[in-house]
């Protein structure tokens, strides 16, 4: 029974002829659309993520204290809300990174009369500091601090970053939900025609009492295969856009936002997708069904 | 087998009210054969739906296979039908599927077990005598065979009754008997049979008990 009812699904779809490729198209559409988005979100966030993770807040001394008194500075940070770690800067230690930083130049640091870097305290933020309210309010904590010249360092830009990926994110539902509209609508459309290619089989089925899922189901199916088939295009079409454009943008994803390669969707998320597609052809079915029972 | 109790079938036409049948009442019993005689627009048709529940009535009981055929739910209506084999003056065949296919088609959404069809399909082409045309398409046959197709497509299910809505009605002399000699047949084999018609010559050709409608109003019972 249950071939037979794929079988006559089939049918329909060839029946539906172009408004049946229209609506697949449409759902290949609105899934890519989708997933696009998300592909881009996924990686934007993979950004934030790495970003937060090495956000340092640094507080720049007035004076090079003790050994002791540095000691006793950064176990007083230590002990603020927000704080993962603390390391002390030395004005020694401040020097031989720039020049190492500076590398065959180093000379040119040499030449100064005195080491006119301050020392500092480098900072790492907990996951309770790298909200930007937890940040905001560390660093007027450190401000505050009798022996802090400066307090640098921020995660605001970060959190635009992450807004922006909030944002995409947003877009693409709209957009993806704008097109899986025009889609349902699609299959619905598609659909409808069948229902009227097939009103002498319905009549004839109805007639000899045939159970009404019997009647019914074909055209379910037959939505949600349209689905299928454009959410498994969609996922074609993101693959290969990935292959074709990952490779060429990696190094201005790489110097930008500090990635080392793009990754492409998580398995669950094109499972989801399909699903999506699914769900979209079997709704435009059973909103198709609604209007026959009118 | 059926049994109508003053039923009324009355339609609205705008604000105007059409009795198509008025105050019908009568028995059927298990294997009898009854002519449905009456003019066009007598209510023949109108009767013929109110038994398989296509219609509704306005008034009236109808019981039909120990069903109460008014009361029955969407379910309920689907297993009635099960039992009921209808034929049409127009055959209804699906223009896409060959005869074969659209004997089976019935026994596929009924459920009927893959290996059970052929034969039921053949048996029952056989019993109308269009084994030779189970390829063909209905386009390919004449309105003899198509009838004689919409037939063996009703009887594969093996129902207790048989409703014939003027299955001869745009057939020639020649094969409307044909038509007849297979219904007939049909009955033989210990299914009832409604057989609604128009033509008086056939009804009284028939040689049943046949009921007379005029004007929605059973006048004659007779036979």
């Amino acid at each position: 029974m249950l071939g037979f009812l794929f079988g006559e699904a089939l049918r329909d779809l060839r029946r539906a002829g172009r408004v049946a490729v229209a609506a697949i198209l449409l759902i290949t559409l609105s899934l890519a659309a989708l997933g696009g988005f998300w592909l881009v979100s996924a990686n934007v966030g993979q950004a934030a993520a790495h970003w937060r993770d090495r956000v340092r807040i640094i507080v720049y001394l007035k004076r090079e204290p003790s050994a002791d008194d540095a000691h006793a500075l950064v176990e007083r940070v230590l002990a603020m809300p927000g704080v993962g770690a603390v390391r002390y800067v030395s004005k020694a230690e401040a020097l031989g990174t720039l020049k190492q930083v500076l590398g065959k130049d180093a000379s040119v640091a040499e030449q100064l009369p005195a080491n006119p870097l301050p020392a500092s305290l480098e900072v790492t933020l907990t996951a309770e500091g790298t909200t930007p309210e937890g940040a905001r309010g560390l660093i007027a904590r450190l401000s505050g601090l009798s022996e802090a010249d400066e307090v640098g360092g921020g995660i605001d830009w970060i959190e635009r970053l992450a807004r922006g990926q909030r944002l995409l994110e947003v877009i693409g539902l709209g957009v993806g939900a704008v097109l899986a509209m025009a889609a349902i609508l699609t299959v619905t459309t598609a659909t409808t025609l069948v229902l009227h290619a097939r009103r002498q089989e319905l009549e004839i089925m109805r007639l000899v009492g045939a159970p009404e899922l019997v009647v019914r189901l074909p055209l379910l199916l037959q939505g949600m295969l349209q689905g299928l088939v454009g959410a498994v295009m969609a996922i074609w079409v993101l693959i290969v856009l990935y292959t074709i454009a990952g490779p060429r943008l990696e190094p201005l994803v790489s110097q930008t936002l500090g990635l080392e390669r793009l990754t492409f969707l998580r398995p669950q998320t094109v499972v989801a997708l399909m699903f999506a597609g699914t769900m979209l052809g079997g709704f435009g079915g059973w909103l198709a069904r609604g209007r026959t029972e009118r | 087998m059926i049994e109508l109790h003053r039923v009324w079938k009355v339609f609205a036409v705008g604000p105007v009210k059409v009795p198509a049948l008025s105050d019908v009442s009568f028995r059927v019993a298990k294997g009898e054969f009854v002519t449905l005689h009456g003019a066009s627009g007598a209510g023949k048709t109108t009767l013929l739906r109110l038994l398989y529940r296509e219609e509704l009535p306005t008034e009236g009981e109808i019981e039909v296979l120990d069903y109460d055929v008014p009361a029955l739910r969407v379910r309920e209506v689907a297993e009635l039908r099960r039992s009921i084999g209808v034929v049409f003056q127009d055959a209804k065949l699906l223009p896409g599927r060959t005869v074969y296919e659209n004997v089976a088609f019935v026994l596929r959404v009924l459920g009927t077990p893959r290996r059970e069809i052929t034969p039921r399909v053949f048996d029952a082409l056989r019993a109308v005598g269009l084994s030779s045309r189970a390829q063909a398409y209905p386009a390919q046959l004449s309105q003899g065979e198509a009838q004689r197709a919409a037939l063996a497509r009703a009887i594969a299910r093996n129902p207790l009754l048989l409703l014939a809505d003027e299955p001869t009605g745009s057939l020639d002399d020649t094969m409307a008997a044909e038509v007849v000699d297979i219904v007939k047949d049909i009955w033989a084999g210990g299914t009832t049979v409604l057989f609604a018609t128009h033509q008086a010559r056939l009804a009284a050709a028939l040689r049943q008990r046949t009921l007379t409608l005029v004007g929605g109003r059973l006048v004659k019972d007779e036979g």
